[in-house]
C-alpha cells in the first residue's frame, strides 16, 4: 500500500464520524519546468507538493476543503466543524456510485527528469536549435493522486505530462507555439520552435501595415482556436448555466448552437493527453463524448449536484462544485493549410492570442487580443502583417460560420489554454475585427 | 499549526551556500483562507484551506534555481534546498548573462496588520448572517427587469511569512485581509448583462463595514437595470469623454503599472504576461503635464499592502508616469542588477510555490484639482463611462480597451441620458496624453493581478480621480 493511501485513510477515518459522506482526495505533485526569456534560461523550477481536497457532507450540507500543509490530516476537524453552520444545500445530492476504474500513463523517461532535476537533454536540443531570441517554458510532471470516498470509491492514478511552449523573436516579428503530451518527446520543443520562428520569419520579410476595423474573413491557428474552444467547453458545463455565465443558458441538448462542421469531445480517456481520468472527484467513471456535435450542443457536462438541479445523470465531469472538462479534442477536416490559405483568399490569418474577456457571458459578447505573427493575405497570397488586432463578437456567431477545418491536429496547452487540446486550423468566414483609433 | 523556527530556514541557506550558491534564500509562507460561496441568497458551500510550506532558492553559476516543498520537516527542507541548487545548475548551462541579485535596502523587521475584530475569532455564522442580510434587501425585479442571478463570494485570508537571504535580510510579517467579490447577471425583454464587482482591502473583520456592500451591491443592479431597461446605443465618432475613477484604476493598472514592470521590459515575462511598449519606446513624454501615476505598497489598509517585499527590501512609493513623463521602473533585485540601481521593492510571490517576480501593490493616478461639475462643465457633447463590462490590452500594453456598462451622454455641460456598450479603443499615448483635467477624488478598488508561469494572483489596489479625456473616438 502506497504511502499516500496509508495517509488518505487516515484522513479518511478521521472525518467519518464527523460527515455522513465524504471523499478524501490525496495528491502528490512533482513539477520541473525550464523557463526561458531572451534565449537563455531565466530560472528553472521544481515543485512537490502535498495536496488534500476534501468533500464533506452532513444532513444535506456541503462543505470542500484543500490544504496543502505538513500535516494535513490535522486540519479535518476544521473542515468538517464548518458543516455545523450550514444549512442544507438546494444543490445536494447524495454521492452516485463509484463506478470509476484506475487509468494510468506513466512515461519512466518524464519521471526520471522529474526525480533527478535534470532537464540537460532538453535543454541541449533547445541550445542546438539556435533560434536566437526565444522565450518559453519546458515543464516535465508527475502526479499520483489517491481517492477515497463514503461511497466506496477506492481509485487511484499516475500520470506524466510534458508540455510547453516556446516564443521566436526576429526583430520586431515573433511567432509562438505549444505541445503537450503525457510521453516525453525532445523533438515536441523543436517543432514548436521551428513552427514558432517559420512565423516570425515569415512576418520579419513582410511589410508591416494596419488593418482596417471591420468584418473579415479570418484563419485561426490551433492556438487561437484552443484559446476561444476551451471558452464554448467552459460554457457547456452545467455549472455555467447554473451559475448564470453560459452562453449556452436556455439552450437544450438537441439544439444546434454552432456550425455543423464544428464537432468538439471532452476525452478523458485519450491517454495521449495530460488531462485523462478513469474517474472524476466523486468516483464516477469517466467516458469521452461529443460536447458540441455537428454545430448541435449535445452534452452538458454534469456532477451529481447539476444533474440534480437540471434533472438530468452525472457525465462523470465533476468538480465537487463545478463540471469541468478533462482534454478537449475538436475533429479535424481534410484541408490542408495551404489549402486553408487558398480558401482563405483576401483575410486575415491569426496565430496567437490572449486576453479574452467577456463582456456579457449569457449572450458570449466577447473580444480577445491577437499576438505574435498576423497575416493578412490578399488572393490567397500573404500580403503584409498587421500586430494587436482584436476580435470583437459573440462567440455563438463567430463559430457558426466555420467554414473549412485542418486535417492535422496539434495538441495545445500554454498560459491561455489550460485545458489540453487537440485541435486542427478553423477557417472562419466572418469575424468582427476592431483596433485602437 | 505554528509556523517554524527560523533556524530551519537558516538551515536550508547554509545547505544552499556550502552546495555552491552564491545566492541563496528561503521563505516559510502559510496562507489561510475562509471562502463562502453564495448564490442566489443560499450558501452554496464554505471552503477552508490551508497552504504553507517553503520556498528556496539559488544563484550558481549565474543560473537561477527555486524550489518548493509542502512539507517543512528537515528531511524535506534539505531536499527542497538541494532541488533550488540542482535547478540552478540546470540554468547555468543555458545563461549568457547570468543572474545577480542587485543592492537594495535589507530589513530585519517584524510587521503586521492589527485586526481590531479578529477574523479567526469571528464565528462562521456571523460572517454567513452578513452576506445573507445584505441579499435580502436587493431589490431584485422590477418593470420586467430581473437579476436572474446573484452570486456572492466572501473570502479572508491570513498570510504569514518568514523570509531568509544569504546576504542578511530577515523578515516576519502577519497580514490578514478581507475580500468579496460579487456576479450579477440580469436580463430584461430579450437582453441580458453582467456586472463583475470586487472590493478587498487589509485588517480584520471591521472591514465589512467600511465596504458598503448592500450600497455597492444595489447600486450595480440600478446600473444593469439602467444599460439593460433605459439606456440607448452611443453616439460615435470624436468627442470628450470623462472616465470615472473605476474606469482610471483599471486604466493605469493595465497601462502604466504593467508596462513599468522591470521584468517585463526587459523580456522576462515574453511569452507569458507580455513584454512592454516602454522596451522600444523613444520620447520620455507618454502623457500630458497632468498625468501622474504611482504605484505604492505602504498605504495602511490597503489589499496590496506589505512594508518589504519577498526579497527583503524596503518598499516605497514608486513614480512611474511623472506630469506625463516615463519615470521609474518597479524593480526586484535581479531587474536591479540589469539596470545598476537599487532595488524598489517590487518583488512578491504569491504563495510557497511561487517564485518573488516583479509586481504592482497599489497603483493609482494621482488626484488634481478639478470638482466632477468643472470637468463636465465645458463639454458640448461627450460621454461619462462610469463602470465598465469589458476590457482587454494587448501584450506590450499599447492598445487597450474598455466597454462601458454604464455611461451618460454628456450636453452642454450637463449630464443626459444613459448609454451602454460604449467602446473606447486608444492607445496608451493617445490615453494619456488626451487628459487635460484630473478631478480632486481618489477611490481605489480591489484585485487579483495576475503574472509569471505558473500564474500567479496577488492582490492589489488600483484607484485614481475622475478624469477628462479631450478628443477621443467612441466605437
Amino acid at each position: 500500500m502506497s504511502d499516500l493511501r496509508v495517509l488518505a485513510e487516515q484522513i479518511a477515518n478521521r472525518v467519518k464520524s464527523k460527515t455522513d459522506e465524504y471523499i478524501v482526495k490525496l495528491s502528490l505533485v512533482k513539477d520541473l519546468m525550464v523557463k526561458y526569456a531572451r534565449g537563455e534560461i531565466s530560472v528553472t523550477q521544481s515543485w512537490k507538493t502535498l495536496r488534500l481536497e476534501l468533500y464533506v457532507a452532513k444532513n444535506g450540507r456541503i462543505a470542500v476543503s484543500s490544504f496543502e500543509s505538513e500535516n494535513p490530516e490535522n486540519l479535518v476537524e476544521k473542515a468538517c466543524s464548518v458543516l455545523d453552520f450550514l444549512k442544507p444545500s438546494p444543490f445536494y445530492a447524495p454521492l452516485p456510485e463509484p463506478s470509476g476504474e484506475p487509468l494510468s500513463y506513466v512515461d519512466r523517461n518524464i519521471v526520471d527528469i522529474v526525480e533527478s532535476g535534470d532537464a540537460s537533454k532538453q535543454v541541449e536540443e533547445i541550445n542546438a536549435a539556435e533560434a536566437g531570441d526565444v522565450a518559453g517554458k519546458v515543464e516535465f510532471g508527475h502526479t499520483a493522486t489517491t481517492l477515497l470516498g463514503s461511497n466506496g470509491a477506492d481509485l487511484y492514478y499516475e500520470a506524466t505530462s510534458f508540455n510547453g511552449y516556446l516564443r521566436v523573436f526576429r526583430g520586431e516579428s515573433s511567432g509562438q507555439w505549444s505541445w503537450t503530451s503525457t510521453s516525453y518527446d525532445p523533438s515536441l520543443a523543436r517543432r514548436a520552435i521551428d513552427t514558432a520562428s517559420h512565423l516570425a520569419d515569415t512576418c520579419s520579410k513582410l511589410p508591416k501595415k494596419q488593418v482596417k476595423p471591420g468584418k473579415y474573413r479570418v484563419l485561426l491557428s490551433p492556438m487561437v482556436a484552443a484559446n476561444l474552444v476551451e471558452h464554448i467547453v467552459s460554457a457547456a458545463s452545467a455549472g455555467s448555466i447554473v451559475f448564470g455565465i453560459s452562453f449556452f443558458a436556455g439552450k437544450k441538448p438537441g439544439e444546434k448552437v454552432l456550425s455543423e462542421k464544428l464537432t468538439i469531445l471532452d476525452k478523458p480517456r485519450d491517454t495521449s493527453l495530460p488531462f485523462f481520468r478513469g474517474f472524476d472527484d466523486e468516483g464516477v467513471a469517466t467516458h469521452d463524448k461529443p460536447v458540441i456535435e455537428n454545430g448541435i450542443l449535445k452534452t452538458l457536462l454534469h456532477n451529481s449536484k447539476t444533474a440534480k438541479v437540471m434533472n438530468a445523470k452525472t457525465t462523470g465531469n465533476a468538480g465537487w462544485i463545478m463540471p469541468h472538462p478533462f482534454n478537449i479534442e475538436v475533429l479535424p477536416g481534410d484541408n490542408s493549410l495551404d489549402e486553408l490559405v487558398e480558401q482563405l483568399r483576401d483575410g486575415i490569418y491569426i496565430t496567437n492570442n490572449w486576453y479574452t474577456r467577456f463582456q456579457n457571458h449569457v449572450e458570449g459578447v466577447f473580444s480577445t487580443v491577437s499576438r505574435d505573427a498576423v497575416i493578412v493575405y490578399e488572393g490567397g497570397k500573404p500580403a503584409y502583417c498587421t500586430e494587436r488586432i482584436r476580435i470583437a463578437d459573440k462567440m455563438p456567431r463567430l463559430f457558426s460560420s466555420v467554414e473549412a477545418l485542418g486535417k492535422e491536429l496539434w495538441q495545445i496547452e500554454w498560459w491561455e489554454v489550460s485545458h489540453p487540446t487537440r485541435i486542427p486550423h478553423i477557417l472562419l468566414s466572418e469575424a468582427n475585427i476592431s483596433l485602437p483609433r | 499549526m505554528s509556523n517554524p523556527d527560523p533556524s530551519l530556514l537558516q538551515k536550508a541557506i547554509d545547505l544552499m551556500q556550502s552546495s555552491g550558491a552564491e545566492y541563496a534564500e528561503a521563505r516559510y509562507h502559510s496562507l489561510k483562507r475562509t471562502t463562502i460561496l453564495m448564490i442566489n441568497g443560499v450558501v452554496m458551500g464554505v471552503e477552508v484551506s490551508a497552504q504553507s510550506g517553503i520556498a528556496t532558492r539559488a544563484i550558481v553559476n549565474g543560473g537561477l534555481g527555486f524550489s518548493s516543498a509542502t512539507r517543512i520537516t528537515s528531511e524535506d527542507v534539505r531536499d527542497a534546498a538541494l532541488r533550488a541548487v540542482s535547478a540552478a545548475k540546470t540554468s547555468s548551462r543555458g545563461v549568457r548573462h547570468g543572474v545577480q541579485m542587485g543592492p537594495g535596502r535589507l530589513g530585519n523587521a517584524r510587521y503586521s496588520v492589527l485586526e481590531r475584530r479578529k477574523l479567526e475569532d469571528t464565528p462562521l455564522d456571523s460572517k454567513i448572517s452578513y452576506l445573507s442580510e445584505i441579499y435580502k434587501v436587493l431589490e431584485l425585479e422590477k418593470n420586467g427587469f430581473k437579476v436572474s442571478n446573484t452570486t456572492v463570494i466572501y473570502s479572508e485570508t491570513i498570510e504569514e511569512k518568514i523570509l531568509l537571504t544569504s546576504d542578511g535580510a530577515f523578515i516576519e510579517s502577519r497580514v490578514p485581509r478581507v475580500a468579496v467579490m460579487y456576479n450579477l447577471a440580469a436580463t430584461y425583454e430579450d437582453k441580458r448583462a453582467n456586472r463583475f464587482g470586487e472590493v478587498g482591502a487589509s485588517g480584520g473583520y471591521e472591514l465589512l463595514d467600511s465596504f458598503n456592500l448592500q450600497k455597492r451591491i444595489s447600486d450595480d443592479i440600478e446600473s444593469l437595470y439602467t444599460a439593460l431597461v433605459k439606456a440607448r446605443s452611443p453616439p460615435r465618432g470624436r468627442m470628450d469623454v470623462v472616465l470615472s475613477p473605476e474606469i482610471v484604476g483599471l486604466m493605469v493598472h493595465e497601462s502604466a503599472g504593467h508596462p513599468s514592470e522591470a521584468d517585463r521590459v526587459l523580456g522576462r515575462e515574453a511569452a507569458q504576461a507580455g513584454m512592454s511598449f516602454r522596451t522600444t519606446y523613444k520620447e520620455d513624454r507618454i502623457g500630458s503635464d497632468a498625468v501622474t501615476v504611482v504605484d505604492d505598497p505602504t498605504i495602511p489598509g490597503s489589499f496590496g499592502f506589505y512594508l518589504y517585499d519577498d526579497e527583503g527590501v524596503a518598499a516605497r512609493e514608486r513614480i512611474l508616469y511623472n506630469h506625463g513623463m516615463l519615470a521609474e521602473l518597479l524593480h526586484n533585485r535581479e531587474t536591479a542588477a540589469v539596470y545598476g540601481v537599487e532595488s524598489n521593492g517590487a518583488a512578491r510571490a504569491m504563495d510557497y510555490k511561487s517564485e518573488p517576480i516583479v509586481r504592482m501593490a497599489n497603483t493609482y493616478m494621482k488626484p488634481g484639482t478639478y470638482s466632477f461639475e468643472e470637468l463636465i462643465e465645458d463639454i458640448k457633447q461627450g460621454i461619462y463611462m462610469k463602470k465598465y463590462m469589458e476590457w482587454n490590452i494587448d501584450d506590450i500594453r499599447w492598445g487597450q480597451r474598455y466597454v462601458a456598462l454604464e455611461a451618460y451622454v454628456i450636453e452642454n455641460g450637463e449630464i443626459k441620458d444613459p448609454v451602454t456598450n460604449v467602446a473606447l479603443e486608444v492607445t496608451t499615448k493617445q490615453l494619456y496624453s488626451s487628459i487635460d483635467a484630473v478631478g480632486k477624488d481618489l477611490v481605489f478598488y480591489a484585485g487579483l493581478c495576475g503574472k509569471g508561469e505558473p500564474p500567479q494572483g496577488v492582490p492589489v489596489w488600483m484607484g485614481g480621480p475622475h478624469v477628462r479625456l479631450r478628443g477621443v473616438t467612441i466605437q
